[in-house]
């Protein structure tokens, strides 16, 4: 084939193809009642998934900022005193990434009193029964290196002499951290299942589509236009769909976040967390939106194809 | 142009519909296709179009033979063949010239191209006039003309037609068929469905009598006048 063929063929193509994009846009706008319906379904569907991934995600965030969750409690012997305990904090401050805080056996009674209500059982012991604490924490550059960090600072300190026991919350770290894996593999079943429900929405909806226009498919079909011809507008059309469905979640998402969010923030705060609630940014947005595209066209996709299925001729019987 | 070689067509169910059936168009050719309701007129239109496969026999189109060309072909058959129908076959969420534009658009012609075409197309069936109309709006003899419109829009060199006066007064048939026969005059190959003997008989061309799937008769064209129904 000449090139110049080659160019007319191209041209009629994007010729086809500009029908077909306005042609779809002229049924998204004349059935707007239709289309706002549709659309608000895939937004719901759409919307599940992704606000739990908001939240997952924002929760790994909070995970990050919480350092004490790497905090380690060392009891010393009843014998120790204030030297030993100083010995021991500088000892760790030169050979472990931490922080520590000496609590004397005076700030901890205090506390105890404050905290437990058994104040005045302790106004029974002659002297203050309690050692001293070092409160150390684990500097860790993220949520999963805190674990080991933890494990290996709690085996040091039991080696040491003046320490009588160790007391690492790892039951709780490994707790979060479950939820957290929980969330996420719940994030990814919703996002399969919801993304089956779009497509089969889109389908449906393309489905009474096309037998609402079955007339003027036959028409096409008798005057000379292609399976491709009659399919491309319900492609656009489940595209139309599946991109406003999307965009009605994020717009969905951005209300529920601008309506929940001071609430959740004054909350953090006061758990003495600078926190701000995070989006999905552009990026996932765009995401969103695309995917949210591609799934109505292929929900449009199968259900155009089922339909025309049943115009196929049998194919030739060769020569003879 | 159009040729039948024993072409035999029975439907999944044991309809025998066509049998045995063989006639040559040759190009540039008018014909009448006639016979009871029943008799396999459509079925045999239906074969051109690559609407159906026949099950035993070849048909040839335009030099191709249909038996051994393959589905997704249909389309480029049916657009050399300009089709008629009794229900006229009109879209109508879709104005006249839209209605008309169709094949055009399906071939992919730039507007101001189709604009010409089709404006030149329902001049030639007198409804320029109605290009921004409806099909709803028409009366049942200007939207057969409209189909018409869009048959011979794309210039195929095939016209197939059936029964294209059923709803028609008798003047407007003898309208319609004298536009056929100019059509004819250009080069067209034009076959025609009817049952209006009295108008065939007028037109004084080739008629195939169709009877029970069978084709019975083969009048010339000459011999048609006078001729017994």
């Amino acid at each position: 084939m000449s090139a110049r063929a080659t160019r007319r063929r191209m041209r009629s193509w994007g010729r086809r193809q500009l029908y077909s994009f306005f042609s779809s846009l002229g049924a998204l706008v004349s059935h707007r009642l239709g289309t706002l319906m549709t659309s608000l379904v895939l937004g719901i569907a759409v919307l599940l998934p992704l606000g739990l991934y908001v939240t997952v995600d924002n929760l790994r965030g909070l995970d990050l900022q919480r350092e004490n969750w790497g905090t380690v409690t060392v009891f010393l012997q009843a014998d120790a005193g204030a030297e030993e305990a100083m010995d021991l904090a500088a000892l760790i401050g030169r050979e472990h990434a931490a922080t520590v805080t000496v609590v004397t056996p005076e700030q901890g009674l205090a506390e105890f009193q404050q905290a437990s209500g058994f104040g005045q059982a302790m106004e029974l012991f002659d002297e203050n029964p309690l050692p001293w604490v070092l409160q150390v924490t684990v500097q860790s550059a993220s949520a999963e290196a805190i674990e080991p960090a933890v494990r290996s600072i709690s085996e040091w300190l039991d080696g040491q002499d003046v320490v009588d026991s160790v007391q690492a919350d790892f039951k709780w770290l490994q707790r979060l951290a479950g939820l957290l894996a929980l969330g996420d593999a719940f994030v990814t079943v919703l996002t399969v299942l919801f993304s089956l429900a779009m497509v089969v929405v889109v389908a449906n909806t393309i489905r009474l589509d096309v037998a609402n226009r079955a007339h003027e498919i036959e028409v096409l079909h008798l005057v000379g236009a292609s399976n491709g011809f009659v399919r491309q507008p319900f492609l656009y059309l489940g595209f139309w769909y599946g991109l406003l469905g999307a965009l009605l979640a994020l717009i969905l998402l951005g209300l529920c976040m601008i309506y929940l969010a001071p609430p959740l923030e004054r909350l953090l705060d006061a758990y003495g967390n600078t926190f701000a609630v995070r989006g999905l940014g552009a990026g996932g947005g765009l995401l969103v939106l695309l995917s949210g595209g591609l799934l109505g066209l292929l929900g449009a996709w199968v259900s155009v194809q089922r339909y025309l299925r049943q115009f196929r001729l049998p194919e030739s019987r060769g020569k003879g | 142009m159009i040729s039948f070689e024993h072409v035999s067509k029975r439907y999944p169910g044991g309809v025998t519909a066509l049998q045995d059936v063989s006639f040559l168009l040759g190009p540039g050719e008018m014909a009448f296709l006639t016979g009871h309701s029943g008799a396999g007129k459509s079925t045999l239109l239906r074969l051109i179009l690559m609407l159906e496969r026949a099950t035993r026999g070849q048909v040839f189109v335009d030099g191709r033979n249909l038996g051994t060309t393959p589905s997704r072909f249909a389309p480029r058959i049916r657009r050399r063949i300009g089709m008629i129908f009794q229900d006229h076959k009109l879209l109508s969420d879709k104005t006249v010239f839209d209605n008309v534009a169709l094949p055009l658009m399906i071939a992919g012609m730039r507007y101001p191209d189709i604009r010409k075409r089709v404006r030149a197309a329902l001049d030639k069936v007198g409804l320029l006039s109605k290009e921004r109309s409806w099909p709803l709006t028409l009366s049942g003899g200007e939207q057969q003309r409209v189909g018409i419109a869009r048959a011979i829009v794309s210039m195929p060199p095939i016209l197939l037609a059936d029964e294209p006066t059923g709803n028609l007064d008798p003047e407007l048939s003898q309208d319609l068929f004298r536009l056929f026969r100019q059509l004819n005059s250009q080069g067209v190959t034009v076959l025609i469905a009817s049952h209006d003997l009295a108008l065939i008989r007028a037109m004084g061309q080739r008629v195939l009598v169709l009877s029970q799937g069978r084709l019975i008769d083969d009048i010339a064209g000459a011999d048609v006048a006078g001729a017994a129904p």
